[in-house]
């Protein structure tokens, strides 16, 4: 037990390979950034087609929300990296592949795509009625209500749940290892590879994660709130 | 047709199989988290010592990923504590562990959601604080808990496909190993990713049943629920907003 916790606390390994494990983060940053950019922007399209006031766009809005959000995203992964390349190969009649990195990015913004999108509904539907029927009576256009009056009030109010979200899409980040994207757990599982030292270097990713995690949940929660209070008082 | 019949259908067993691990990893998991979670949130608000080291468990639970945590409990725990001794055990340890930390602070924002009253109440007229606790605070906490732990169950579905990566035979280790025998993924993979969406949209749709009602928020705290109705009544209007 002692002998275990020595080798824990030895922190050696991890400055050995400093420039690989940091290069690792970076890339799960990375993948995180792109990532996030495509959920934000599928998830705004999907919440739209499901306020239209077209049967045929709200169910198809509803149908991407339900499948997404219920999907795990390790097997939505696999599934864009292993099967979306052969469908798509089919249809194209050649041979296709997709880089680990952009089935990541695909997979992880699709699955975020479906809780975004309810974000964003909730928030479109908090902005009251009144201010959209004075918009349309200045003879303001459908999409400039959305982008004036809307839009900015529903990227205040869903700040602290799209917080919450941003953090579990980083957290899933590391899912992308599994199939081979360079990631901090992934380097971490090749060190461990060749040196045979699981137990320091398990214990100091999930610390790092924990680190990072931790500092950017408080940190962006502070400035969220003090944004917010900025612009509602 | 051939291939769904002879990659999906002809394979039921080992999907049953597997299919029946989950499930267990799952239900185990989610016991053990809502006793752990409630134990680490009454630490973390009644017992003053122990009280930073329960907020630093919760945090490192919360705060770590669970491919991280799953890893660090199968491969660090047994030399350090010479448990858990077998991949399920890990399994359902690490899945309980990610959980219980949320849970932790689901229990805590539903006890500190009770008036003070009601436990002066108790107090003033003689109950001892754990019989305050299961007939005052703990029936009203489940009410107001139950939305989020049924989500939470659904989590614990979703990160369950990663004990796979343990060599844990679960659905979706099934459906890789399927996938390594045929090397055609698209059938199978579709049909696992299709059951495992299944199982989540039904666990989340008992989640509409689960919300509290006017009714059971009347039975247990003998107040209208005026606030709850104005709520249903905004869900359920047609949105004036058409964008698309």
């Amino acid at each position: 037990m002692s002998e275990s916790l020595q080798q824990i606390l030895d922190v050696s390994v991890f400055w050995e390979y400093r420039t690989v494990l940091l290069r690792g983060l970076a890339v799960n940053f990375y993948v995180f950034a792109c990532a996030a950019a495509l959920a934000l922007s599928l998830g705004l399209g999907a919440a739209l087609l499901r306020i239209s006031r077209q049967r045929l766009l709200r169910w198809t809005g509803t149908l991407h929300v339900e499948i997404f959000r219920n999907a795990p995203d390790y097997i939505m992964v696999v599934w864009v990296h292993f099967v979306l390349p052969l469908l798509i190969g089919t249809l194209l009649h050649t041979r296709f592949e997709l880089n680990p990195f952009v089935s990541a990015i695909i997979a992880l913004g699709f699955v975020y795509s479906g809780y975004f999108a309810e974000t964003f509904r909730a928030g479109i539907e908090a902005v009251p009625g009144g201010q959209i029927e004075a918009g349309r009576s200045c003879g303001m256009s459908e999409r400039l209500i959305l982008w004036r009056i809307v839009l900015p009030q529903v990227v205040r109010r869903m700040l602290p749940e799209s917080i919450n979200q941003f953090i579990s899409l980083f957290k899933a980040t590391t899912i992308v290892s599994l199939i081979a994207v360079p990631d901090l757990m992934y380097q971490v599982s090749m060190i461990i590879q060749q040196e045979m030292r699981p137990l320091p270097l398990y214990t100091g990713a999930a610390l790092v994660y924990f680190a990072v995690i931790l500092v950017a949940s408080y940190a962006l929660r502070a400035a969220s709130e003090r944004w917010r209070n900025k612009i509602f008082a | 047709m051939g291939n769904w019949q002879r990659l999906v259908w002809n394979q039921r067993d080992a999907l049953f199989s597997g299919l029946v691990i989950t499930v267990e990893i799952c239900v185990v998991a989610f016991a053990c988290a809502i006793v752990v979670g409630l134990l680490l949130c009454l630490v973390r608000m009644y017992v003053r010592p122990l009280r930073f080291a329960a907020i630093g468990l919760i945090e490192f639970f919360r705060a770590t990923p669970i491919l991280v945590q799953l890893l660090w409990v199968t491969y660090v725990w047994p030399a350090l504590f010479g448990w858990p001794d077998a991949f399920f055990t890990a399994a359902w340890v690490a899945l309980a562990l990610q959980s219980s930390g949320y849970l932790a602070e689901t229990f805590r924002g539903g006890i500190e959601a009770i008036p003070r009253g009601q436990r002066e109440a108790a107090y003033s007229v003689g109950m001892p604080p754990l019989l305050v606790f299961r007939r005052i605070v703990l029936p009203q906490v489940s009410l107001s808990a139950a939305p989020s732990l049924v989500n939470q169950f659904t989590v614990i579905v979703k990160s369950s496909t990663l004990v796979s990566v343990i060599t844990v035979q679960d659905l979706m280790f099934q459906s890789q190993k399927i996938v390594n025998i045929w090397y055609e993924p698209i059938e199978i993979l579709t049909a696992t990713a299709a059951i495992y969406i299944a199982i989540v949209f039904l666990v989340s749709a008992a989640n509409l049943s689960s919300v509290p009602d006017r009714k059971s928020y009347e039975k247990c705290a003998g107040q209208p629920a005026a606030a709850k109705d104005r709520q249903l009544t905004r869900t359920t209007e047609p949105s004036i907003l058409t964008f698309a």
